[in-house]
């Protein structure tokens, strides 16, 4: 485009001028068609945390991305309109800690342990899953063409420092295969799907395999991704390597694998809030056994609150304590956190922290990914890891999820024709 | 001697009545600790209203549950008798529910429809939330890939998976193996059933055939060799072959037609599948009520293009029922009008069937129709598979493939799953204890 009307290289204004006559029917056509909105969400609550919104608001789609965001926008200007007075309107959900490379082999890399990211994406108000490290540079091209490419769900990735990713075998940690040129050159052959670089299992007690995790990541100026497995490693040297914008998941485990980041006392330990105000990300990363109410409760309270709610789906998890991104959510709302504080870390927040501005808003012209949630009131219970339940009154759904402009969950049929 | 003898004798009678005294304590010990230990329930569900339609309980009774079986299903059980008690006043109790359609060959081949395909879901996503504890593929496999299925899938799940084989030796993979007619080996397909997997495979599926009745005709075959029925998908014939002499001249009684409620617009040229309600008057052809009369079994097989208000309300209306309600379960459908097993039934208790009829087609009909008798019910020592709803009143939509929405003042909401006596699901924590925080030192 640049090029195109880079009047000065290209010669004089006259030759340009049938290019000009051109552009301006495009403009005009434009505006005719402008009038022409593909959908219209009217009569929600709009919880937009990048743009500072957090009341009701009508939003337009046209064409696949975000046209309008005003209030009483006419429905006689819009295709289709779906009434969702009474909903939150949000920008659409991301769920920054998943194993999506399903297959056929045992475990998480191309396996039966990795779920369908269509499977719990869409139904939970998700329209961005990002994979925490299932891939690695051997494995990324075949996750990208079986998974990534066919999946409706927005499919981004953490890559393994592990060639192979997160598969079962001893393979994984062979210190030989760590490449951190090669995990560097995949991540910026796809920049628009690799995030980071993700250091997930090794039992040794040397640090060259987190090194060169985070060697990778600043190479390409993208976060590290820290997952529990790590059982050598004390939780102090780990966030003393970590730098600003890099991601400790699991952040409320309370296994032996790591040091819980609540002490005995009840307090969280100096260090983890140090590393907190230097920049690092806690992310939840539910998952089977990384979240405990005396870990998250105690930690909420006294200021370490996640940037983010990753789930950490998979097949063992899934029907556990953690059920879906909304149900983790749905956790901290009943834990006391409020509802633009939520929607904040399901969406911008998590979209800024794998450096990705252009998803979790609703900003005029960015891609329509849209999350319709309703707040059910009513008696519900919470479960954490170790199976342990707290009451609460309110629980979020997902009525409606849009995903480019396309409606991919309608739960009670809002965008539907009656039948008659 | 008399005396001494007399004392022996004496003695003898002493020792023996001391003996027969300390038996019968040793004995009475036995039975309080047998009683005791017949009292230790494993997990009580008190206080729900059971729906069992096998056994005809339609009340308020309390379920036992010891190790991985059924003990007990009566009015007040005493909690004391239990390990652990689950209070589920205001809730349902059903047998854990079958879903007797779904696609699970779950696997890495994306040019494959449905065998170890991503287009095939992982069974336990959908299952146990949805309070399914038996899923039956619905002819994903065929007997040549039916090993890797049980490898790789079945094996490895928590869901009880049974499955229809596929008339076609090499399962669903592409529409075009689905034609080689070459492929449908009724030797093979029965072996497979009776000689080897007996327990996992329930019967023959035959879909996506163009032609006339060879491959619904092979499967019956196949069917009758292994004494299974046939479900049958019978959508995609050009042109359209006439449902009638199906239900009538090819089927057995005990076999399936699926997609019961599916309204394509058909032609002479294009394939399609005949309905059962006559899209011009809107009525059930009257061969329709005359089938199932003779044993015809028809599925809903919602799917993402078969289940269509236009056939299934005038249906129901006219008095003419599914006798069994399942999902399709595939890639495409899970998302879209479908979405899992409680929106379907949930669906039929908006289009205005009762909840025990519901439960009946998800529980005790499936159970039959796929000769499986020891499923679908609460008798006393089976296995303890076992669903919890949560009947929500609200104001609901429910949508068919065509996308359009009727509305409902009811769904049903898994509240708690068991499978062989274990919590498999629990949406609310009904059955997790109440967390305490921690005392905090200083």
């Amino acid at each position: 485009m640049n090029k195109l009307f880079n009047f000065k290289s290209s010669g004089s204004l006259l030759a340009a001028m049938p290019l000009m006559v051109v552009f301006m029917f495009f403009v005009s056509a434009t505006q005719v068609k402008a009038q022409d909105i593909d959908l219209l969400l009217k009569g929600g609550h709009l919880i937009d945390a990048k743009n500072n919104i957090d009341r009701k608001m009508d939003v337009a789609v046209k064409a696949g991305k975000i046209f309008r965001v005003a209030a009483d926008i006419p429905a006689s200007s819009a295709k289709k309109v779906v009434d969702v007075s009474g909903l939150i309107v949000a920008p659409g959900l991301i769920n920054m800690h998943t194993h999506v490379y399903a297959g056929s082999n045992p475990g998480f890399t191309d396996g039966t342990s990795s779920q369908l990211p269509d499977a719990f994406a869409p139904r939970a108000g998700i329209t961005t899953v990002v994979d925490a490290g299932t891939s690695g540079w051997r494995t990324f091209p075949d996750f990208k063409a079986k998974i990534i490419d066919n999946s409706m769900t927005r499919v981004l990735a953490f890559l393994s420092i592990a060639a192979s990713g997160y598969s079962v075998d001893k393979a994984q940690e062979n210190i030989a295969e760590m490449d951190v040129q090669k995990t560097a050159e995949t991540v910026n052959k796809y920049p628009d799907i690799l995030v980071g670089v993700r250091i997930g299992r090794y039992d040794g007690t040397e640090w060259t395999p987190f090194d060169r995790a985070s060697e990778a990541a600043k190479l390409v100026n993208k976060p590290l991704f820290v997952e529990c497995h790590l059982p050598m490693y004390s939780l102090e040297d780990q966030l003393n390597r970590m730098r600003s914008g890099d991601i400790m998941t699991h952040a409320f485990e309370n296994v032996s694998e790591r040091m819980t980041v609540v002490d005995e006392q009840g307090k969280v330990r100096p260090f983890v809030l140090a590393a907190q105000k230097r920049g690092v990300l806690f992310d939840v990363g539910h998952g089977g056994g990384g979240f405990w109410f005396n870990q998250g409760i105690p930690a909420f309270k006294q200021g370490l609150w996640p940037n983010s709610f990753g789930t950490d789906e998979h097949r063992t998890s899934m029907n556990s304590g953690m059920k879906t991104m909304l149900n983790v959510m749905s956790k901290y709302l009943n834990m006391g956190m409020s509802l633009p504080d939520i929607i904040a870390r399901g969406s911008w927040n998590a979209a800024k922290s794998i450096k990705r501005e252009d998803l979790g808003n609703l900003s005029e012209g960015s891609v329509a990914d849209i999350a319709v949630l309703s707040v059910a009131k009513g008696k519900f219970g919470f479960v954490d890891s170790g199976n342990n339940k707290i009451e609460g009154d309110k629980k979020l759904e997902a009525e409606l999820t849009v995903r480019a402009g396309r409606i991919i969950w309608d739960l009670n049929g809002l965008a539907a024709n009656a039948y008659k | 001697m008399r005396t001494k003898t007399a004392g022996i004798s004496e003695f003898i009678q002493h020792k023996f009545v001391r003996t027969v005294q300390r038996i019968a304590a040793v004995l009475a010990l036995i039975l309080i600790t047998v009683t005791v230990e017949a009292q230790e329930i494993d997990i009580l569900l008190k206080g729900g209203h059971v729906i069992d339609p096998k056994n005809s309980i339609n009340a308020k009774m309390d379920v036992a549950i010891v190790a991985d079986k059924i003990f007990r299903v009566a009015a007040n059980i005493p909690a004391s008798l239990s390990k652990k008690t689950i209070d589920i006043s205001g809730l349902y109790v059903t047998p854990g529910i079958i879903d007797m359609h779904a696609h699970v060959f779950h696997g890495a081949d994306v040019n494959s429809i449905s065998a170890n395909s991503p287009g095939g879901l992982q069974a336990d996503a959908f299952s146990f939330r949805a309070g399914v504890t038996t899923v039956v593929d619905a002819g994903s496999s065929g007997w040549r890939n039916f090993p890797l299925f049980k490898s790789q899938v079945i094996d490895r799940s928590q869901t009880r998976i049974l499955a229809f084989l596929n008339v076609v030796g090499g399962g669903m993979v592409t529409r075009y193996d689905q034609q080689d007619v070459t492929d449908m080996n009724p030797e093979m397909n029965a072996y497979m059933i009776k000689k080897l997997h007996p327990t996992i495979l329930v019967g023959i599926k035959s879909a996506h055939f163009w032609g006339d009745f060879r491959s619904v005709d092979k499967a019956v075959e196949s069917g009758k060799l292994a004494n299974v029925p046939v479900i049958v998908d019978f959508g995609e014939h050009s042109p359209p072959n006439s449902i009638e002499s199906l239900f009538m001249e090819h089927f057995r009684p005990g076999d399936i037609f699926t997609h019961t409620f599916s309204e394509h617009a058909i032609s002479e040229t294009a394939g399609g599948r005949e309905s059962i309600v006559d899209v011009k008057t809107r009525k059930v052809k009257p061969f329709v009520f005359a089938a199932q009369k003779r044993g015809i079994i028809f599925d809903v097989g919602h799917g993402a293009g078969a289940f269509n208000f236009n056939q299934a309300i005038p249906a129901l209306k006219q008095g003419f029922m599914p006798n069994t309600i399942s999902t399709d379960l595939y890639n495409l459908s899970m998302n879209a009008a479908m979405k899992d097993m409680t929106n379907v039934m949930s669906k039929f208790l908006a289009m205005g069937m009762g909840l025990q009829d519901v439960i009946l087609r998800s529980t005790w009909n499936p159970a039959q129709v796929i000769k499986r008798p020891d499923l679908g019910h609460l008798s006393v020592g089976s296995e303890a598979d076992i669903a919890v709803f949560n009947l929500k009143k609200g104001n609901f939509g429910y949508m068919d493939v065509r996308r359009t929405k009727i509305s409902g003042t009811e769904k049903l909401e898994a509240e708690l799953t068991l499978r062989a006596g274990r919590v498999v699901w629990d949406l609310n924590g009904i059955s997790a204890p109440d967390w305490q925080m921690p005392a905090i030192t200083n």
